[in-house]
């Protein structure tokens, strides 16, 4: 039976995933688990893989569990015939579900273990109002940030310190899971308002600084493929821009190359982007990549009706269909 | 001094589906109408043969002006080829926009295998645009 704890609490939540995690595989239903573990700093909460169930305490549930583990399925699954476990957040969860739209990933082989998320923290934005080496942990508590800086505790509002993705986050509960670790939380208010809000301030400018805006971002990119890779959308057997032969991105520092780059990226995720945010979370320059693909979730819910991405792996992405009236973008004469 | 586009000769390129535009382009040329000679022409199975990787590929090594011209909207070869590319490239038209290059640059029409005098005019206001826009320098290598 699970006990009852008020608002969204950690601890529980890592001794519930635990239990789980310890269940499953001494039940042999799974043969690994797929979760987040803790490492050296405190703004570090990796994915591991256990096997044994033996060292599921290692598993963790804390601000700091970013990074989407749904990517991992994909090697697991042709390396290994076996059955694996995986503890999914909202937007990881949504990922599952884009893998399974596009046939990558068989769902009688995972188990998924949903975690409702109250958001996840910005190790950038804590380093920047507290000295980062006396923080010893952080933990969210509610809609407050409990850090143990040196000796003294510190409390502060969560909302200035959480991840931009996740304030615009829709969809904070699993969307599909077979077990649920804990009850679900209720989304952020403001995260529809905010959900186009920079798409708009970039269209408000004319064509040329327009231009000059997105030569200033895509300058700083070093085109190291993050971005693509975290991608649970950008699940290709070979990457276009992998291939040498025909070689579609050229190698050198062009800036007409990293602009080939990030349309086409952006346009191979086009309606199928679930806006999981994690490209331009992990990217190392800043590029605003989200900017690029909201325009693009924009510009196909106003010509094509309304699409949320992840929801149902059932269904078929607005560009994968068509309707005989649909508007054009351009002279239809 | 003002920068001027006399004398600026654009390179346009064309990818025209078999069945319809290419036709068009045909006719045009048996009518003896004439176009502008800035157009080269590539002939693809159906417009949804193009991909978007083919229209910024042909930006980057020299073209000033792309268009991809295809059936009218039910009249595909395929039964609904048109169909997909209507989406695909309105969907990549916005976002090429959206990052500063002149709508002008891309652009997309349908030309059936009987208009050839509509042919001819879309090469002309093409070609007629691309000049006053001046060369592509926006998606073109430096190389």
């Amino acid at each position: 039976m699970q006990q009852k704890v008020e608002g969204y609490p950690l601890k529980e939540y890592t001794t519930k995933i635990c239990q789980i995690a310890k269940e499953a595989l001494e039940n042999r239903e799974v043969t690994a688990i797929i979760g987040w573990r803790k490492k050296d700093f405190w703004w570090q909460s990796p994915v591991v893989f256990l096997e044994d169930p033996a060292d599921v305490q290692q598993l963790v549930w804390d601000p700091f569990t970013i990074y989407s583990p749904v990517k991992f399925l994909l090697d697991w699954q042709e390396s290994c015939a076996a059955k694996v476990g995986i503890f999914v957040k909202g937007c990881d969860s949504r990922g599952i579900n884009r893998l399974l739209q596009d046939k990558r990933l068989e769902r009688e082989r995972v188990a998924v273990y949903g975690v409702p998320c109250g958001g996840k923290a910005d190790a950038e934005k804590i380093r920047a109002s507290f000295p980062s080496k006396e923080i010893k942990s952080v933990t969210l508590i509610g809609e407050e940030l409990v850090l143990a800086v040196g000796e003294r505790e510190e409390r502060v509002k969560a909302e200035a310190y959480l991840l931009d993705k996740c304030l615009s986050c829709r969809h904070p509960n699993p969307v599909v899971y077979d077990k649920l670790v804990w009850e679900e939380v209720s989304p952020r208010q403001y995260a529809d308002e905010s959900r186009f809000a920079r798409v708009q301030a970039v269209e408000s400018l004319v064509t040329e600084e327009r231009f000059a805006y997105w030569q200033r971002q895509f300058d700083r990119c070093i085109r190291c493929f993050a971005c693509r890779n975290t991608c649970p959308a950008c699940n290709c057997r070979v990457c276009i821009f992998d291939q040498a032969e025909p070689r579609w991105l050229g190698k050198a520092n062009d800036p007409a190359d990293t602009l080939n780059y990030h349309i086409i990226r952006a346009f191979h995720v086009a309606g199928r982007c679930f806006e999981c945010g994690e490209c331009e979370r992990i990217c190392p320059a800043g590029v605003p990549l989200q900017e690029l693909n909201r325009k693009l979730i924009k510009g196909i819910n106003d010509a094509y009706g309304d699409y949320e991405a992840g929801l149902d792996p059932t269904d078929v992405p607005p560009l994968g269909t068509y309707r005989g009236e649909d508007p054009a973008g351009f002279d239809e004469s | 001094m003002p920068v001027t586009n006399e004398g600026f000769e654009p390179l346009i390129v064309a990818f025209c589906c078999n069945w319809c535009s290419y036709a068009g382009a045909d006719l045009a040329g048996v009518s003896r109408m004439s176009y502008s000679s800035n157009v080269r022409i590539i002939r693809v199975p159906c417009s949804s043969r193009v991909n978007p990787s083919f229209i910024i590929r042909a930006f980057q090594r020299g073209a000033d002006g792309v268009l991809v011209a295809g059936c009218h909207p039910g009249d595909c070869h395929y039964h609904s080829g048109n169909f997909f590319t209507r989406r695909r490239l309105t969907v990549l038209k916005q976002m090429m926009e959206y990052l500063g290059i002149e709508p002008e640059r891309f652009q997309v029409r349908w030309i059936s295998g009987s208009e050839g005098a509509k042919f001819a005019m879309v090469m002309n206001s093409v070609a007629e645009e691309i000049k006053r826009l001046g060369p592509n320098r926006k998606l073109r290598d430096v190389r």
